[in-house]
């Protein structure tokens, strides 16, 4: 009996009675069956999401962005999602050269046209405008008993800018699903090729101030700053993540992630200035920066759970080998309404140390350092958001969301005093910002 | 009819849930939505569809056509376009399984029981019993069935499982866009995905409330083979109560329980139902059949 019972066991395990089954189990509900049907029919089971953000800074860049999201939902934890981001900036953006007390002229990135600056104000190209389009696809299926894997796709394209990225991940649930650990890695290569080409590292931005003869003696001086070919950079993510339900209130999260950086780093349309002993900017060199950037992430969440709203605490820690350590602090409130309705204030508040080659201008006659930046944003500051988040539900069923945030930055100095005029003049660019962010998911 | 033709609704924090009684185990509705009109309406649906199903495939209920066919003492008998549809399901699934499912094996209850202090039957009686079961030896098309004298068939491996793809099918027809577990006794189908939480988080075991063996889904069925409490221990193995139709024996060494989540319910309960079969090679069957499954040992 026994030896029977174990053959007949045996004889069905070869076939996969699965699928076979999906087709008789179909005929039998018939067609109208609003089955999960088949996997790769991707004319059915979607879910949309839409949403537009509008970013301005104060005197600064502008950026509307149109983003939209397509889930598909194949069978019990089986996903595919699509997204496609729209991107518009426009305005003007710092170039890193340092405030004088007399006007300045700058070369534009592209080598045609000038553009001044008046006195006492930060130096700002206002020919940066650019559109991005962005599309990501991925996939999340199960595998096993507790498992899910993803795999995905990203691909942007700029005007000057090309990225492809792959990534793929996995996720192990543990203790009845209390506890989830997840891995992932990404790798992207980016491919850059940028207006007016890419400046030799430390090349003195040339400026026609009339000392050339005609067009050509200034296009061959200004070309001889240039290098002839385009530059590439390389991306390495990995992301460790824990997710632990503490009780049926708490849920905590720890995030590890790594990420290395190697290529062309540098900003080629951001200069440093240098000064002489009266702080009177002699010249203007394209910046500098490490060919690789290695940063290591920290990052805990924790989520309460009350009877009407949700109190949502993080931080993060982040440190690089360019020396930049930040530190940020995020508190959110969810307030849950009747009519499916909710509020969410936010506080964030930011800090990071600046890399060990940020300056914000060199002096001249001193030792070159071997890279430098004046880009501000590798600077020392700190920056606070408050934001006002509102969602609600429509008559037909659909969610919507609008969120308002308002940033502001303050640069530190990282010098303890500063030549002539400079130390008169406001050399560092505080920044004000409002975010606007509506999203509609139907 | 011994089930009350009654239902129940309570609010949730999801929305509601409805209650009734069918095909002796109790049913739920949970319904993502806070109307009330509508969230009775669907349980009512649901309710009405699994009493349909019970009332004209259960073998315990005399006149119905499983009725009429287990007693037709080798006549043909006349069927309807579902009977032919059910049939036809219980055929591929007996050759999907090489026989191993077969809805001629319920003769073999007459042997074994699975209640405590139930006997352990002997060989003998069971053998008698093996010549009366055989799919093969059923003749049946569109218009009648024609099952040899002393034979049974029993739609009790997939009528619920039936049910229940059925009462989903309506409900999300009448209410495409609300999320709805349609649960009778621990075997379910999640009509769409949730739109307020990323999925529903059910015990497996029929009983409400219970995280314990919780499965979580956005859509799709779940079906639960086997049974914590219903087996038979002898000579210190213990026996399951799934029956193997070739041997007339229960599997032994399977999980007590074995979970799967599948697109629809009639999937679901026949692949948990052959893993146990498989008995202790149940999770490499299911492996291999590339399904997300649970096993309780």
């Amino acid at each position: 009996m026994q030896l029977d019972t174990k053959k007949l066991a045996t004889a069905t395990k070869p076939k996969n009675v699965a699928s076979a089954l999906t087709a008789a189990s179909l005929a039998l509900l018939g067609s109208a069956a609003k089955a999960e049907g088949d996997f790769w029919d991707f004319s059915k089971d979607w879910k949309f999401n839409t949403g537009g953000l509008y970013y301005g800074e104060q005197d600064r860049v502008t950026a509307v962005e149109g983003v939209f999201n397509a889930t598909r939902e194949a069978s019990y934890n089986d996903k595919f999602s699509f997204k496609l981001v729209l991107d518009s900036l426009t305005g003007a953006s710092p170039n890193g050269a340092v405030a004088q007390t007399d006007i300045q002229t700058f070369t534009r990135p592209s080598g045609r046209g000038q553009f001044d600056v008046a006195a006492g104000e930060i130096p700002l190209d206002d020919t940066f405008r650019d559109t991005r389009v962005q599309m990501n696809a991925q996939w999340t299926t199960p595998r096993g008993e507790d498992k899910l894997v993803n795999y995905g796709l990203h691909f942007s394209k700029e005007y000057d800018y090309l990225s492809v990225a792959l990534n793929g991940g996995m996720s192990w649930d543990f203790y009845n699903k209390n506890s989830t650990l997840s891995a992932g890695l990404s790798i992207a290569m980016d491919q850059f090729e940028p207006e007016g080409r890419i400046p030799y590292a430390f090349a003195a931005m040339v400026i026609d101030e009339g000392q050339f003869a005609n067009q050509d003696a200034y296009n061959q001086a200004f070309d001889a700053t240039r290098r002839i070919d385009s530059d590439d950079k390389d991306t390495t993510d990995l992301l460790l993540g824990w997710t632990q339900i503490i009780n049926r209130r708490t849920v905590m999260q720890f995030n590890y992630s790594y990420s290395d950086v190697s290529g062309y780093l540098t900003d080629p349309f951001k200069v440093v200035s240098v000064v002489d002993a009266q702080g009177v900017a002699q010249e203007h060199l394209y910046e500098s920066r490490p060919d690789n950037r290695t940063k290591h992430s920290f990052f805990w969440q924790t989520k309460y759970h009350m009877d009407n709203s949700i109190a949502d605490l993080s931080v993060r820690y982040m440190t690089d080998d360019w020396e930049i350590d930040s530190v940020t602090l995020e508190y959110k409130h969810h307030f849950l309404w009747e009519n499916n309705s909710y509020l969410e204030p936010q506080f964030r508040w930011y800090q990071q140390s600046a890399a060990d080659f940020y300056t914000p201008y060199l002096i001249e006659g001193q030792v070159m350092p071997e890279f430098a930046s004046a880009d501000s944003r590798l600077g020392e500051f700190s920056a606070i958001t408050l934001g006002l988040k509102y969602g609600w539900r429509t008559q037909g069923g659909s969610d919507m969301a609008l969120r308002l945030s308002l940033y502001q930055q303050t640069a530190e100095d990282v010098l303890s005093s500063h030549p002539g005029d400079l130390a008169s003049l406001d050399i560092y660019p505080e920044l004000t910002a409002v975010f606007l962010q509506y999203t509609y998911d139907f | 009819m011994k089930n009350n033709a009654e239902i129940s609704l309570d609010k949730t924090d999801y929305g509601f849930v409805g209650h009734f009684k069918a095909m002796a185990s109790p049913c739920e509705c949970l319904i993502e939505s806070d109307e009330q009109k509508l969230a009775l309406q669907l349980t009512q649906i649901a309710a009405n569809e699994g009493w349909r199903i019970e009332k004209k495939f259960s073998r315990y209920l005399k006149g119905n056509p499983c009725d009429q066919i287990n007693q037709s003492n080798g006549q043909p008998v006349a069927i309807d376009s579902e009977t032919f549809q059910l049939l036809s399901f219980a055929d591929a699934c007996y050759q999907l399984s090489d026989g191993l499912f077969d809805i001629t094996s319920g003769v073999l209850r007459r042997a074994w029981q699975f209640k405590p202090g139930a006997k352990f039957p002997d060989k003998e009686f069971i053998d008698s019993l093996l010549p009366l079961i055989g799919w093969k030896k059923v003749t049946f098309d569109e218009n009648s069935v024609c099952l040899p004298p002393s034979m049974e068939i029993d739609f009790g491996g997939i009528g619920k499982e039936y049910a229940v793809d059925k009462a989903a099918q309506l409900v999300a027809e009448k209410a495409p866009e609300v999320s709805v577990v349609v649960n009778f006794g621990g075997d379910l189908r999640v009509t769409c995905p949730p739109k307020n939480k990323p999925r529903w988080q059910i015990g497996v075991d029929g009983k409400s409330g219970t995280t314990e063996r919780a499965v979580s889904l956005s859509v799709g069925a779940v079906c639960t083979s086997g049974d914590t409490e219903r087996f038979i221990m002898h000579e210190g193995k213990r026996y399951s109560h799934i029956l193997n139709p070739k041997t007339g024996w229960p599997a032994k060494n399977a999980p007590k329980t074995v979970t799967v989540l599948a697109d629809q319910c009639l999937q679901a309960g026949l692949l948990s139902t052959l893993a146990i079969l498989n008995e202790e090679n149940a999770e490499s069957f299911l492996q291999e059949q590339g399904v997300q499954y649970h096993c309780y040992y």
